[in-house]
């Protein structure tokens, strides 16, 4: 009995490749999950393709973006009837829309090399302290009550801006005074931000046009839509043409169904409305939009959608934007020259997602001419060809990950920063997507590793513990 | 100092490779150099567990603990790193305790699953760290093909830290009980 209880003891090892190959199996597990509350929602897929192309005609830019889209998402902030109201439906949220009524968008950012940082670190440098929608963003009460941007610019949430823009970077509410705001803007210190959105613009063949410095701003004139909506009435200001489009309005059967007529009417714009009837027989799941298109105006206006609307068709979106070359409005656009070589990075929405809910690309240089990443092709006439290659991007979800993280002594990469190395050569889009999940749950993730560690050498220690009395040196001579 | 710990960390990966090499051998072959493998085993666990001490040591004066604590591949370094550095402790205690019965009957087989433990964990270790110093290596996909990509923190559910802590503590107890018996 006592030989077998002898031979038996070695196999306590046991204990260590069993709790280290449970803590293998299981490991990843247990933290992360959505979190509704704290603006947590994780996309299923962290990565994504994108396509794009470019050309140029010496006077005027195009630029075609292609991505795959299980469905296409055209409604945006919908006012459905329901027992006497109106009910809004798609405004901002974390996660996907519940009822699919959030706009698709392709955002791409813009420079000719006026802020440098952008072409090394794209979009992250644009997201600043308590950003909107992240888990610690700052209260609509305090950036209301802050001199410039709640009571200048009317703001109630952080949006996108520069470094430079503040004196602390950690701090969102250090905004330099506005003068120097105005001088580094003439320097050319702000990104050119096109903004495509497939409900707010797409419908008109029209796309947004803003700028990010101080805050993700818009060029001067009108955009492409404004607010269907009567405050002192609880009502819509306009509803479709019946005489025009055979109807008052959408149907919520319809807008949430999953699809779209790109031919019939999906949208309410000043060319198929008419004056919202309130002594109407309306109907629960008569559906109008709360947003009413109209040609944007002025340096808002510059950007157009290629050829008349975009349409999503067989699982992809296939965008082809066009401005002109040089807008004439150097505060708000970055102009295209030959020979010119220029840094973007491209967001994408999809899935009936919003805000921070997008996808993000490295940053990239765009040559027209010149040696860059990738070539916009130069043609003679109005339209291109595109008989040049697609330059193949892959996005991913950024999470919750900001600049003033990534310059502090918490960033192992900080100093290649203030180096100015680069991150595409040193992080993958997967690894990127990856670190902003976990970033997101940084101080659980933390206990929980810290408690794995201890807890694989305590079992370490016990089964050595264990193991000791049957490693006893028994031969003659020995020690005892 | 990246490039000091670099260098510190060449021996005691390479003494745990070699320590690892030397318990196969012998076990599994005889003759002289399982001979000499059994023999020559302790001197060169004990310069492992000084070399990882002063690996370890240097590592953690890279960068700030903030980073080390917040980056996944750090933490994962760090992780694997303290497990190498515990299991092959645990087989230096060991052999050390056993002296030349250590290869002796099922003891053998003991010191086979520890070291093929080690391996894994010093391995990853090691990946990880050429990851941080820039250099990656494709022992990553491998380690992803076993269920971990290694981008992300290598961490386990309260109820398996549990499980693990329990079978340190039991596993503790047995030991100093046999030990008591026969002592």
């Amino acid at each position: 009995m006592t030989n077998n209880r002898k031979a038996a003891g070695p196999w306590l090892v046991l204990g260590v490749p069993i709790a280290l190959g449970l803590a293998w199996v299981t490991q990843g597990s247990g933290v992360i999950e959505n979190d509704l509350e704290r603006n947590i929602y994780i996309p299923e897929e962290l990565t994504m393709p994108l396509q794009v192309q470019a050309a140029y005609n010496g006077r005027q830019i195009f630029f075609r973006y292609r991505w795959p889209a299980e469905q296409p998402h055209v409604y945006h902030d919908m006012l459905r009837y329901e027992d006497g109201e109106w009910i809004r439906h798609g405004r901002s949220i974390p996660g996907p829309d519940p009822d699919g009524t959030y706009e698709d968008r392709v955002a791409m950012l813009v420079d000719d090399g006026g802020v440098p940082n952008f072409g090394r670190y794209g979009g992250y440098i644009t997201v600043g302290d308590q950003m909107r929608f992240f888990s610690n963003s700052a209260s609509p009460a305090d950036v209301q009550a802050h001199p410039y941007l709640g009571e200048t610019l009317g703001q109630s949430d952080v949006r996108k801006y520069l470094p430079a823009t503040r004196s602390d970077q950690n701090d969102w509410r250090s905004v330099v005074d506005a003068d120097v705001l105005q001088t580094q803007r003439e320097a050319g210190y702000f990104l050119d931000l096109w903004h495509w959105r497939a409900g707010r613009s797409n419908p008109i063949g029209a796309s947004d046009d803003q700028w990010i410095g101080e805050f993700r701003n818009s060029d001067e004139g009108s955009g492409p839509y404004t607010t269907n909506w009567d405050g002192d009435n609880n009502q819509p200001l306009w509803m479709l043409d019946p005489e025009q489009t055979g109807q008052r309005a959408l149907r919520w059967e319809d807008v949430t169904a999953g699809g779209v007529d790109f031919d019939g009417i999906y949208y309410l714009s000043e060319n198929n409305r008419t004056a919202f009837d309130p002594d109407h027989d309306w109907q629960n799941g008569d559906v109008i939009p709360r947003r009413l298109l109209r040609d944007p105006q002025g340096s808002r206006g510059t950007i157009s959608v290629h050829g008349g609307p975009a349409r999503w068709e067989d699982g992809y979106w296939d965008v082809t934007l066009v401005r002109d070359m040089d807008t004439g409005n150097p505060l708000d656009d970055t102009a295209f020259h030959e020979q010119g070589v220029y840094d973007i990075a491209i967001g994408v929405y999809r899935n009936a997602t919003g805000s921070r809910w997008h996808y993000v690309s490295h940053p990239y240089t765009l040559g027209l001419g010149r040696d860059a990443d990738f070539q916009a092709m130069a043609f003679n006439g109005s339209s291109p060809d595109w008989s040049d290659d697609w330059f193949e991007m892959t996005l991913f979800y950024p999470g919750q990950v900001d600049w003033p993280t990534l310059i502090s002594r918490a960033h192992a990469g900080a100093e290649d920063i203030a180096a100015n190395k680069p991150v595409r050569p040193r992080h993958s889009e997967k690894q990127l997507a990856l670190y902003g999940v976990e970033m997101e749950f940084r101080e659980a993730i933390t206990s929980h590793w810290w408690m794995t560690l201890i807890a694989g050498l305590i079992a370490m220690l016990g089964t050595t513990l264990a193991l000791l009395p049957s490693f006893r040196s028994t031969r003659q001579g020995d020690r005892s | 100092m990246n490039g000091t710990h670099a260098m510190l960390s060449h021996f005691p990966v390479g003494f745990w490779a070699l320590a690892t090499l030397m318990i196969l051998v012998g076990v599994f072959l005889s003759g002289r150099l399982a001979e000499l493998s059994r023999a020559a085993l302790l001197p060169v666990l004990i310069l492992s567990l000084i070399g990882g001490l002063a690996a370890i040591i240097v590592g953690f004066l890279v960068w700030p603990m903030e980073a080390n604590l917040a980056s996944p591949l750090t933490r994962n370094h760090i992780l694997m790193s303290f497990w190498s550095l515990g299991i092959y402790t645990m087989i230096t205690v060991l052999v050390w305790k056993a002296g030349d019965a250590a290869f002796d009957g099922n003891r053998r087989w003991a010191l086979v699953i520890l070291a093929l433990t080690g391996g894994l964990m010093f391995s990853a270790a090691g990946t990880l760290g050429g990851h941080l110093a820039g250099a990656a290596t494709a022992f990553s996909d491998v380690l992803g093909l076993m269920g971990w990509e290694v981008y992300t923190t290598f961490y386990s559910p309260l109820w398996v830290s549990a499980v693990m802590v329990i079978i340190g503590i039991a596993l503790g107890a047995l030991g100093i009980m046999n030990r008591r018996k026969k002592g």
